[in-house]
């Protein structure tokens, strides 16, 4: 008799021995429940306005420093690297999904590495991790010190 | 200059385990690692090592495998965590001093390292992977220009091994997904321009287990022991269906098909 052999919702997280692609749907995968679960925690956090000023602001308390001052805004700074990666990646995922900014079929030559996961697409990767890290550190600025910059 | 080229081939160079994950289904018990010392010459496949299992060590290890040289397509397996033609991959490359080998996964095991390929077949026989035409009757060669022909070529040079459906992360969790193989060959025929078969294939493609599933992880890609590069081919056959939405499939028979051009860059 034959046995199931699936690979199952794990593999989603194993981009080990694949190229830089399936890390960044890994990465897509996994931001993308954390943002998820984020913002129902957030729905609920905020309807609490509905039991009044003291409860709300009990909980705006108790949420910042459940585990000492530095949980709050930690939490925050991983969400908003979470966000921008996401953002920014799925930005890249809707040009080359389309199509846009791959080779045209070309002919295989051994070792036969790939191009739709290289070249233009790695160039892109390259500007979207800039603009990633440029949004998170303004983000993050913000999140420590209140200054906008 | 030959005996350079020859000089320590035949030797042991080291002994090396090899990690054979063993499923028997008459048994009924569930599938278990077995391990197995190998002397390993220069040049040694991991697919010798396996041969070599079967002759000295344990003669029921059981694999699929024909022409031993990159070309049949059944000797795929996961090769420490890679999905690898075996055939095609020499143990003293790996580096290492185990390896582990797995049966390709998302198909069924049907007896140690022998996977059940019905699901690929099935997916490919499912976008009609040949040239479609109006016509009865052909009255003629259809013609080609030697630029239409290499826009499609690196598709064709598929062998059906399966790596890519068991390395891609959408088919480890969606059964009835199409997969790279079937994707990539649904766009070599619907980018031929001998093929006006488009609209027989739509209601495939543009379904819920079709193209627009594929996240694109590229891992299909990365796998391929030919160079077909699926990934691009799905990507291709979005971009084609999308730039084409305007230009109504329905008007069927259409003597000239889709608009190839903008995608294929070739018409
Ligand atoms: S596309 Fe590549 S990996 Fe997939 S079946 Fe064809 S040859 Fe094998
Ligand atoms: S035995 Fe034919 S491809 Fe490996």
């Amino acid at each position: 008799m034959t046995i199931e052999n699936k690979k199952g919702w794990i593999s989603w997280f194993n981009p080990f021995k694949y190229g830089t692609d399936r890390w960044m749907y890994s990465l897509h995968r996994l931001t993308g429940i954390a943002l998820g679960l984020y913002l129902i925690a957030h729905v609920w956090e905020t309807s609490n306005i509905l039991n009044g000023p003291i409860t709300w602001n009990k909980i705006m308390v108790d949420l910042d420093y459940p585990f000492g001052q530095h949980f709050g805004p930690l939490i925050l700074s991983l969400i908003l690297i979470a966000a921008a990666y996401h953002a920014l990646n799925g930005i890249r995922l809707t040009i080359v999904e389309n199509g846009l900014m791959l080779p045209r079929p070309y002919r295989p030559e051994y070792p036969y590495k790939a191009k739709s996961t290289r070249g233009l697409n790695d160039v892109l990767k390259i500007v979207l991790g800039i603009l990633m890290i440029i949004t998170a550190a303004i983000g993050i600025i913000y999140i420590y010190t209140g200054v906008i910059v | 200059m030959q005996e350079v080229a020859l000089k320590g081939f035949g030797e042991v160079v080291k002994t090396v385990t090899l990690r054979i994950r063993r499923y028997d289904p008459e048994s009924g018990e569930p599938p278990k690692y077995v391990e197995y010392k190998v002397p390993v010459q220069m040049g040694m496949t991991v697919l010798d090592g396996i041969l070599y299992v079967k002759e000295h060590l344990d003669h029921t290890v059981s694999a699929r495998y024909s022409c031993r040289m990159g070309i049949c397509g059944s000797c795929g397996m996961i090769i420490n965590g890679r999905e690898r033609l075996a055939c095609q991959t020499q143990i003293l490359e790996l580096g290492k001093d185990l390896v582990k080998i797995d049966p390709m996964g998302n198909y069924g095991t049907v007896k140690d390292l022998v996977p059940d390929l019905t699901k690929l077949f099935r997916n490919h026989e499912s976008v009609k992977p040949y040239v479609i035409r109006d016509e009865e009757e052909p009255k003629g060669e259809y013609l080609q220009t030697p630029e239409q022909r290499e826009s499609y070529a690196m598709f064709t040079d598929c062998i059906m091994c399966g790596l890519c459906l068991s390395a891609c992360p959408t088919n480890a969790t969606d059964e009835l997904y199409l997969g790279p193989q079937a994707l990539a060959q649904a766009f070599r025929y619907i980018s031929d321009n001998r093929d006006l078969g488009l609209n027989e294939r739509l209601n495939v493609l543009d379904s819920k287990h079709g193209v627009w599933r594929c996240h694109f992880s590229g891992a299909c890609s990365d796998v391929c022991p030919k160079g077909v590069d699926p990934a691009l081919g799905i990507q291709l056959l979005r971009q084609l269906l999308t730039s084409n939405v305007f230009v109504k499939f329905e008007q069927k028979g259409a003597p000239k098909g889709p608009d190839r051009k903008s995608v294929t860059g070739v018409s």
